[in-house]
């Protein structure tokens, strides 16, 4: 029993010493030739990467498959991972994750998890389904995300209203260098619909609202009432037309000597200036400018094969052509609703249903996890 | 249906759940108490269904309306934790957050208003945030007992392991949970489902910590090493929770909203 401890402290020192040996490895490759570039991998070196870690593991004897599948590695490996994102969190300004000894350690990891995969699948039993889903889930999450990451691209698009656009920036890259991309993208309508501006009693001298310890924002709707001391305030119309500022009709008693002090008020636009109404020397009533609820671009898709497609794009609604997703990103802020243009991200990841395969079976393993606690 | 009548749903939802959880710390039988925290739960799905039909549009644009799925949810998954697992303070946590967030929207109505903004209108916006406040109290009660069994070792050995083992596997599947569906609401809203933002690198840091506990079990490493990881695991998860935005590495983090 003895010498079987001993055996396995010996394996436990010569794995931490072959991980550092990559690590250092990593660390000599970086201060010689740099960053680590993620597009080496693209494809199809990524494929054959992974595939050829996988015939190797397959075809090797049962020595070499217990020593790359050995749980002491894996336990080794996320103690460095913790550390390294330890790393992450803490230095400002760190390039870990776009490092030599990171991208060897993530290597190193899809190494043994591969051959843990393979190790168990050779006596697969049905109470496995647990350890399976959450293993396989996460190598192919992590082949998705990591060796995958090099075939993913984004860009912008500007693209005006009633025109078509097919170049796009490079995200990341030289500054109004475009490039045409196999996808097209036809701007029929912006929209952005806005909550209603507030009204807020502001003081003149200087510019805060009152009251001071906790400001009181009224709604610019028809009928809204708010009194402040003596100071009673009513809403008494709102308008908002396309291409004019919202404004909202006023009228206050109790701030001067006038029984009754009324105008209009509004937040001002690119066109317009902004008008507040004046209810005493210290005191006037003004508008905040209306935030955007949300901002629908209606679209239509083409691609180089001939496929089109029209809809909506949103805020957390992209559209999907493919390996493509187009996202709202930015509209002319000076315009605000009146903006003529709209601005896509396009994202381009051909891996991206097998990172969500990845991420449902990790689900489903971590729904195994709650089922089975700690009997795993 | 609107938000005026609010106080008497989510009042009256609350009181059953109270009473709920009361009569699960004293009856014998565990059905009267599940009756009454599902019937709760019926009473206060009406409020959000009604709210939905009156607006026209799911309730999942304002500060408040959040609030309510988090007080629906977080019971329902409570008691669902409660009858597969047994423990009846998960019950009594869930029933005293989502009173927290019930009276939040009682007592300060000017909330129900406050606007989300557009990348935060998601559906997985509630189930990301509530599967979270679930993984806190399992690997909080966790880390309690780990403390716990480290004090009382020399008199009564490991007996709190099988129970560590199992809120940290409970916790570890909520975690992972709220980590997965952020990462699909990532890649809608913002294009990628992985971009090491500070709060996710600080999340990794908690999962892979909390997994490397799973598998130093799994491979019987010494108990008291073990154990010493869960302090140090719910340090880090404290720090993905709220310390992220203090620190100087994350400046510039999406997720401080």
């Amino acid at each position: 029993m003895a010498g079987k401890g001993e055996r396995k402290q010996k394996i436990v020192v010569e794995e931490l010493l072959v991980t550092s040996a990559v690590l250092i490895a990593g660390i000599a490759l970086q201060f010689f030739i740099g960053g680590y570039d993620k597009r080496i991998l693209a494809f199809p070196v990524n494929i054959i990467l992974f595939s050829s870690i996988v015939l190797v593991i397959s075809l090797s004897g049962r020595a070499v498959l217990a020593r790359l599948s050995s749980g002491s590695l894996s336990v080794i490996l996320i103690s460095i991972f913790v550390i390294a994102s330890l790393w992450m969190g803490l230095v400002p300004g760190n390039m870990v994750k776009i490092s030599w000894p990171f991208a060897l350690l993530y290597l190193l990891t899809i190494i043994n998890l591969t051959a843990v995969i393979i190790k168990r699948l050779k006596t697969v039993k049905i109470r496995d389904i647990s350890f399976l889903l959450n293993h396989i889930g996460l190598l192919v999450l992590l082949l998705a995300a990591g060796f995958g990451s090099a075939d993913k691209s984004r860009y912008f698009m500007r693209v005006n209203e009633g025109e078509v656009e097919w170049r796009g920036e490079r995200s990341g890259g030289e500054k109004g260098v475009v490039k045409e991309l196999p996808i097209a993208v036809s701007l029929s309508d912006f929209i952005l619909e806005e909550y209603p501006p507030k009204l807020a009693l502001v003081d003149r001298a200087t510019g805060e609202a009152l009251p001071l310890d906790k400001p009181h924002f009224m709604e610019s709707k028809v009928g809204t009432k708010w009194s402040y001391q003596e100071i009673k305030i009513s809403v008494d119309s709102f308008e908002i037309h396309p291409r004019l500022a919202p404004k909202a009709y006023v009228s206050v008693t109790g701030a001067n000597e006038n029984p009754k002090i009324e105008g209009w008020v509004t937040c001002g636009s690119y066109f317009q200036h902004h008008k507040t109404l004046n209810i005493n020397d210290k005191l006037c009533i003004a508008m905040t400018f209306p935030e955007p609820q949300r901002f629908i671009s209606k679209v239509e898709v083409y691609t180089e094969d001939g496929d089109n497609r029209e809809g909506e794009i949103l805020v957390n609604h992209p559209m999907t052509m493919g390996p493509w997703k187009i996202y709202q990103h930015s509209y002319d802020s000076h315009m605000g609703r009146d903006s003529q243009w709209s601005v896509f991200e396009l994202v381009y990841d051909p891996w991206l249903y097998i990172a969500y395969f990845g991420i449902i079976c990790m689900m489903a393993g971590a729904l195994t996890l709650f089922w089975k606690g700690g009997k795993l | 249906m609107s938000w005026d009548l609010f106080i008497y749903f989510g009042g009256t939802s609350l009181a059953i759940w109270i009473l709920g959880t009361i009569l699960l710390y004293t009856l014998k039988s565990r059905v009267p108490a599940v009756i009454a925290i599902v019937a709760g739960l019926l009473l206060f799905s009406s409020f959000i269904a009604g709210l939905w039909i009156f607006q026209g549009h799911p309730p999942l644009r304002t500060m408040g309306e959040t609030r309510l799925w988090y007080s629906l949810f977080i019971t329902a998954v409570g008691l669902a934790t409660y009858l597969h697992w047994g423990y009846k303070w998960i019950v009594a946590y869930s029933v005293l957050v989502s009173g927290v967030f019930i009276f939040i929207n009682i007592l300060k109505p000017e909330i129900h208003f406050t606007n989300l903004m557009p990348a935060l209108q998601s559906v997985w916006f509630v189930p990301h945030v509530t599967v979270y406040i679930l993984s806190y109290a399992m690997l909080g009660a966790a880390t309690i007992a780990s403390v716990i069994s480290l004090f009382e070792v020399k008199k009564r050995g490991y007996r709190l392991l099988p129970l560590i083992d199992n809120l940290v596997s409970i916790g570890l599947g909520f975690l992972l949970m709220g980590m997965l569906m952020g990462a699909i609401w990532a890649k809608e809203a913002w294009g990628d489902y992985w971009t090491w933002d500070p709060k996710e690198v600080w999340a990794f840091i908690t999962a892979a910590a909390y997994i490397l506990y799973i598998h130093a079990r799994a491979f019987k490493y010494n108990n008291k090493y073990a154990l010493w990881l869960l302090p140090l695991c719910f340090l880090f998860l404290m720090i993905t929770w709220i310390g992220v935005n203090y620190l100087p590495a994350a400046q510039g983090s999406i997720h401080v909203y």
